[in-house]
């Protein structure tokens, strides 16, 4: 008896909380979209003095090195844009949340911002981008992934910056071919890494390797994966003739040391996810400056271009002491692809995010002050198929120097490029 | 035939690194019957110690310093919360030091940051040319120093004080107090040796081949759970057979997974744990770990 | 207290919560939404595993896996199969618990230690098939998730659903799944614990040669309990997918694994409150450290250097685990019972003061 009178009293609670619920929710439905008073009309993310940015990154996870140098550029950037007097009347506001590299606090955390970002210049991680894929495209919010693989292209809302894996690796196997002596009949190794990544750069040196009549020989290793003396035999039994490396840098660094200490001669390409400074100053240095080369759609931070060296030396000095890495132009040309977006939709009086994306998606050449115009018109196909190579090099600043400067090969230009 | 050969050699020379930390396993296993889940941590700790210490230091002194300190926070781990806790099961003792192992990664690897830190070995990349077979200089002493390591730790069990009191306690604790053992010091020891275990496994897995000491290190004390287990926990025996056959596996089933496609790619790392199941189908105490029999 | 007046809290304590609960999606944010459901689903798991683990003393590491059978068959099941989603959901479950029966020749002859880390080849040996059977998981991207469709109603953002003018999107529709899936789940595992099979597992976890003399067939038990556990976690894997919308692989590893290993000591060892108040503290931990991270003193925000919310939020997780064992063998359950048992005394204590001794008490 007594429970009972306990359950309808509960009952009755609930009911009563439920219509409470209606009138004082903060959820409740109700205004139009709102137009600020200089008659721009607002979305989520804007009010009448800040826009807010979101920034969904690694600082603690396997690309806490990556997203340190992104972040800390793109808070420079903003931080500069707002001395300058921000966007459209109002100041920008960056928030930063780190997922370190786990898909389920990505999403936690595109939960928590994604509803008050006005865009987002940075997230990283191509699993993370593709598990939100179809959220970003339904809230139209305009998002730039830290993450070249091809399976982020095909969405009118993620913006992947430069080139796709697969368009560096061919164009890396064209100048292996061109300059290297590779020939048709040799064969190439590619150690890359399971998942995205790896498999969009396998694509590309597959093509390339068909094109061309060479053979891909293919080994396939997890982030976890330190010492790659395992590969490095495996390659050397297939008497390779170059090998191109789409992992992570100490990968890298294992592999180049590993085949020089044992004679492998071999000339290495590797992704721009291949390389880090930091890796000079191991006992791998003296292979990587050897024969090592990299290919990617940003100017290093050594290139001797007027905006990059004003960079450097801002960056240098908001951040004394830090890595410099070429990651920081990347980071830095995020942000401005989204500041450009903003001011262009303040000059339409639409600062929704569809009034952003639309913005952003009228751009046919944008150039950001580092060589590498892009194209925003389309989103089925990679803004730019032009890779630098770089190659290490101990003295300079963020530890790598042009070697080639970008250009399109041939191969590159007819490529089909696998969407989604 | 020669790729065999090399990646065999490899494989045994990684297992013997395995071996050691199996062995800070197995150590601390006998003397306190807790599976120790820090040891990736104890690995960290030791390798942090090094490579700081070496520029300063000397390479010689940094790696006193590192065991010394690896053995430090082992001994510490057990004098201020395992001997503290007091809990029925052994496997809630397993899961503090699942929180302990936590604490202390987090703030290593905060430390450690985004750099990676050479630890400034003499050997550098020098590798040793056997006919065909090549093999680094790093490997061909970390076989050594395992091997030797093992086999005093094999004679200690047998013929000293500590080795006794030791298998007496991984025999039965409460008799072996009865008969004078000191069960604290015998824990503490066990504590400290895995600790300086971890921390010369640590220099062996962050020397070349590999590029150095980095937050992704620890990865590697993951190796040493299906290499204590399938040899036997309670065996040191083991511990070097269960390193060596996970060392094996890892490199064959990663060199020849071209050949071995079928199975998925990457299946190096799996397979260490798959040869655990089988053989624990067939011995579930391990190859040379002792059937528990109870008598009532 | 009076049997009558110990009714009337506990009803009034559980009527607070159940309507905090019914009216919380009126109110909260997605984002705590959110947190929320993933607190829901990780509860579910950790009751699975505060049986294995607190009730019946078998350590398994494995129990990620289990998530990943029951996320994955639910997204084959009911988009490649095409079954209604309710029946591919426990479908989904019964097969994970299946998964569990074909480890049981590992899972009954194995105890402790050596059963935790043979589970271990479950997490690596799972991910490496996640991994590689394409066709059937997505590989490395992983598979949508297809939402829940119950009697015609779907768990989704769209049709849209306005209800006491609050839209009700996919995380408000599934909180209220959550609920029940949570309550039945823990009323499940409150029978099994309070009845025989519960005083069984207790014995085989506090002696297992007496639970064996006393007729308790132990290893029969054990690989029941897995079965039974690893369904739990099954339940939970196709829980944290329909709010994740999205099945990876990477999600299903060790880590995930020792967060619940460590929500059921932070909670409470053998117990469902324990297991549900462990999963709660475990979930939101971080979420709120991250939120708030520019408000907390020590903490500092992403990106501007120092210790960050998501180190903060695992240097205090582990410090929970090692503290609380060391000084609260029962978890933050046991602190509450004791506390229950401290407030009433003081009360009587004050009472006792205040009125004229009574001639002899004990």
């Amino acid at each position: 008896m007594a429970e009972f009178g306990t359950r309808a009293r509960i009952a009755t609670l609930a009911v009563l909380a439920l219509a409470a619920a209606s009138c004082a929710s903060d959820k409740a439905v109700g205004g139009a979209p709102a137009t600020g008073g200089d008659g721009v009309k607002t979305g989520p993310g804007v009010t009448a003095t800040t826009i807010t940015v979101g920034v969904v990154t690694d600082l603690t996870g396997p690309y806490a090195s990556l997203g340190k140098s992104l972040t800390q550029a793109q808070q420079l950037y903003f931080e500069q844009a707002n001395a300058a007097g921000g966007a459209c009347g109002r100041k920008y506001e960056v928030v930063v949340r780190d997922h370190g590299y786990d898909t389920q606090k990505a999403v936690a955390a595109y939960t928590e911002i994604g509803p008050k970002s006005a865009a987002i210049p940075q997230f990283i991680g191509s699993p993370m981008v593709t598990a939100l894929k179809q959220r970003i495209d339904t809230d139209k919010l305009l998002t730039i992934p830290m993450a070249w693989a091809t399976s982020l292209l095909g969405s009118r809302a993620i913006q992947v910056t430069g080139t796709t894996y697969d368009i560096d690796m061919i164009n890396g196997v064209d100048f292996l071919t061109k300059e290297k002596g590779i020939k048709a009949g040799d064969k190439i190794g590619h150690l890359y890494f399971e998942g995205d990544y790896g498999e969009s750069a396998l694509n590309g040196s597959k093509y390339a390797a068909d094109k061309l009549g060479l053979e891909v020989v293919e080994q396939k290793i997890k982030a976890t994966d330190q010492d790659m003396s395992a590969q490095v035999a495996a390659f050397k039994a297939a008497k390779v003739k170059a090998v191109l490396v789409s992992v992570g840098p100490r990968q890298a660094a294992s592999l180049v040391g590993v085949a020089l200490a044992g004679g492998m001669d071999v000339p290495f390409v590797g992704s721009n996810s291949a390389y880090a400074p930091q890796l000079l100053d191991t006992p791998a240095a003296p292979a990587l400056l050897k024969d090592f080369y990299v290919m990617t759609a940003g100017a290093p931070v050594s290139a001797p271009m007027p905006a990059m060296q004003k960079l450097v030396a801002d960056y240098q000095a908001k951040y004394p002491g830090q890595v410099l890495d070429n990651a920081v132009p990347t980071g830095w040309s995020a942000a401005m692809i989204v500041d450009e977006a903003v001011k262009k939709a303040c000059a339409a009086k639409d600062l929704s995010h569809e009034g952003i994306l639309t913005a952003h998606r009228s751009q046919a050449a944008f150039e950001g002050g580092f060589g590498t115009p892009m194209d925003f018109t389309f989103f089925d196909k990679p803004a730019s198929r032009a890779s630098y190579i770089l190659k290490p090099d101990k003295a300079a600043v963020g530890g790598s120097v042009v070697f080639k400067e970008a250009a399109v090969s041939d191969l590159a230009k007819d490529y089909p490029v696998p969407v989604g | 035939m020669t790729t065999f050969l090399e990646l065999l050699v490899n494989g045994i020379s990684v297992g013997a690194v395995y071996a050691l930390i199996a062995l800070g396993f197995v150590v601390i296993f006998k003397a306190t019957e807790v599976v120790n889940f820090t040891h990736a941590s104890l690995l960290l700790a030791g390798g942090f110690l090094v490579a700081k210490l070496h520029p300063a230091l000397g390479f010689w002194l940094a790696l006193a310093a590192g065991v010394a300190g690896a053995a430090l926070v082992g001994a510490l781990i057990e004098f201020l919360i395992i001997r503290r806790a007091r809990v029925g099961s052994h496997g809630v003792l397993a899961i503090v030091t699942i929180g302990v192992d936590i604490l202390l990664t987090t703030e290593l690897t905060r430390e450690i940051g985004t750099d990676v830190l050479a630890l400034g070995d003499p050997w550098r990349d020098q590798v040793l040319h056997l006919g065909p077979i090549m093999i680094a200089e790093t490997r061909v002493v970390a076989l050594g120093v395992a091997a030797a390591l093992i086999t005093a730790f094999l004679l200690a069990f047998k013929f000293t004080g500590w080795g006794v009191a030791m298998r007496a306690t991984a025999e039965d604790a409460e008799t072996a107090a009865l008969m004078g053992v000191r069960l604290g010091r015998v824990s503490l020891s066990a504590w400290a040796v895995a600790g300086a275990l971890a921390a010369i496994a640590a220099l062996f897995l962050c020397v070349f081949p590999t590029p150095g000491l980095d937050r992704s290190t620890t990865a590697a004390a993951m190796k040493a759970f299906p290499a204590a287990i399938l040899g036997g926990l309670d065996s040191t025996t083991g511990a070097l057979a269960g390193g060596l056959i996970v060392g094996v596996t890892e490199a064959l089933m990663s060199g020849y997974q071209s050949q071995l496609a079928f199975l998925g790619r990457g299946i190096g790392d799996a397979a260490p744990f798959l040869v655990m199941i089988a053989i624990l189908l067939f011995r579930p105490a391990g190859i040379f770990g002792t059937k528990e029999l109870a008598r009532v | 207290m009076s049997r009558r007046s110990r009714w009337i809290t506990l009803g009034a304590v559980w009527g607070a919560v159940v309507v905090a609960a019914v009216v919380a999606p009126f109110y909260l944010e997605g984002f705590w939404l959110q947190t929320g459901l993933f607190a829901m689903s990780a509860a579910v798991g950790a009751i699975g595993i505060n049986l294995l683990t607190g009730a019946t003393g078998q350590l398994s590491l494995g129990h990620a896996f289990f998530l990943a059978v029951g996320a994955y068959a639910y997204v084959y099941l009911s988009t490649d199969v095409g079954l209604p989603t309710p029946l591919a959901a426990v479908v989904a479950v019964l097969l994970a618990g299946a998964a569990g029966g074909a480890f049981s020749p590992i899972a009954g002859r194995l105890k402790g230690a050596y059963l935790g880390i043979a589970t271990l080849a479950l997490i690596f040996g799972g991910q490496h098939v996640l991994f590689n059977a394409e066709p059937l998981t997505g590989g490395y991207n992983g598979r949508a998730v297809p939402p829940m469709e119950l009697f015609g109603f779907v768990f989704a953002d769209s049709p849209g659903l306005v209800l006491l003018n609050v839209p009700f999107g996919a995380l408000e529709r599934l909180w209220f799944l959550g609920l029940v899936v949570l309550a039945g789940a823990a009323a499940f595992a409150r029978g099994v614990l309070r009845g025989r099979p519960g005083l069984a597992m207790n014995t085989i976890r506090d002696h297992e040669i007496a639970a064996g003399v006393m007729g308790v067939p132990v290893a029969r038990y054990r690989a029941g309990v897995f079965v039974l556990s690893s369904m739990y976690g099954g339940l939970a894997g196709v829980l944290v997918a329909l709010v994740f919308q999205r099945a990876v692989p990477d999600y299903f590893g060790f880590l995930l694994s020792l967060d619940y290993l460590a929500m059921i000591v932070i909670g409470g060892l053998g117990s469902v409150a324990g297991a549900v108040i462990g999963a709660v503290f475990v979930s939101l931990l971080p979420q709120l450290l991250t939120r708030y991270s520019d408000a907390l003193p020590l903490v500092a925000e992403p990106g501007s250097g120092g210790v960050s919310p998501a180190e903060a939020a695992r240097i205090l997780y582990g410090a929970a685990v090692v503290t609380l064992v060391l000084f609260l063998p029962g978890g933050l359950l046991g602190l509450a019972t004791r506390l229950r048992r401290v407030i009433p005394r003081i009360k009587e204590l004050r009472w006792l003061n205040s009125a004229p001794a009574p001639a002899s008490r004990r």
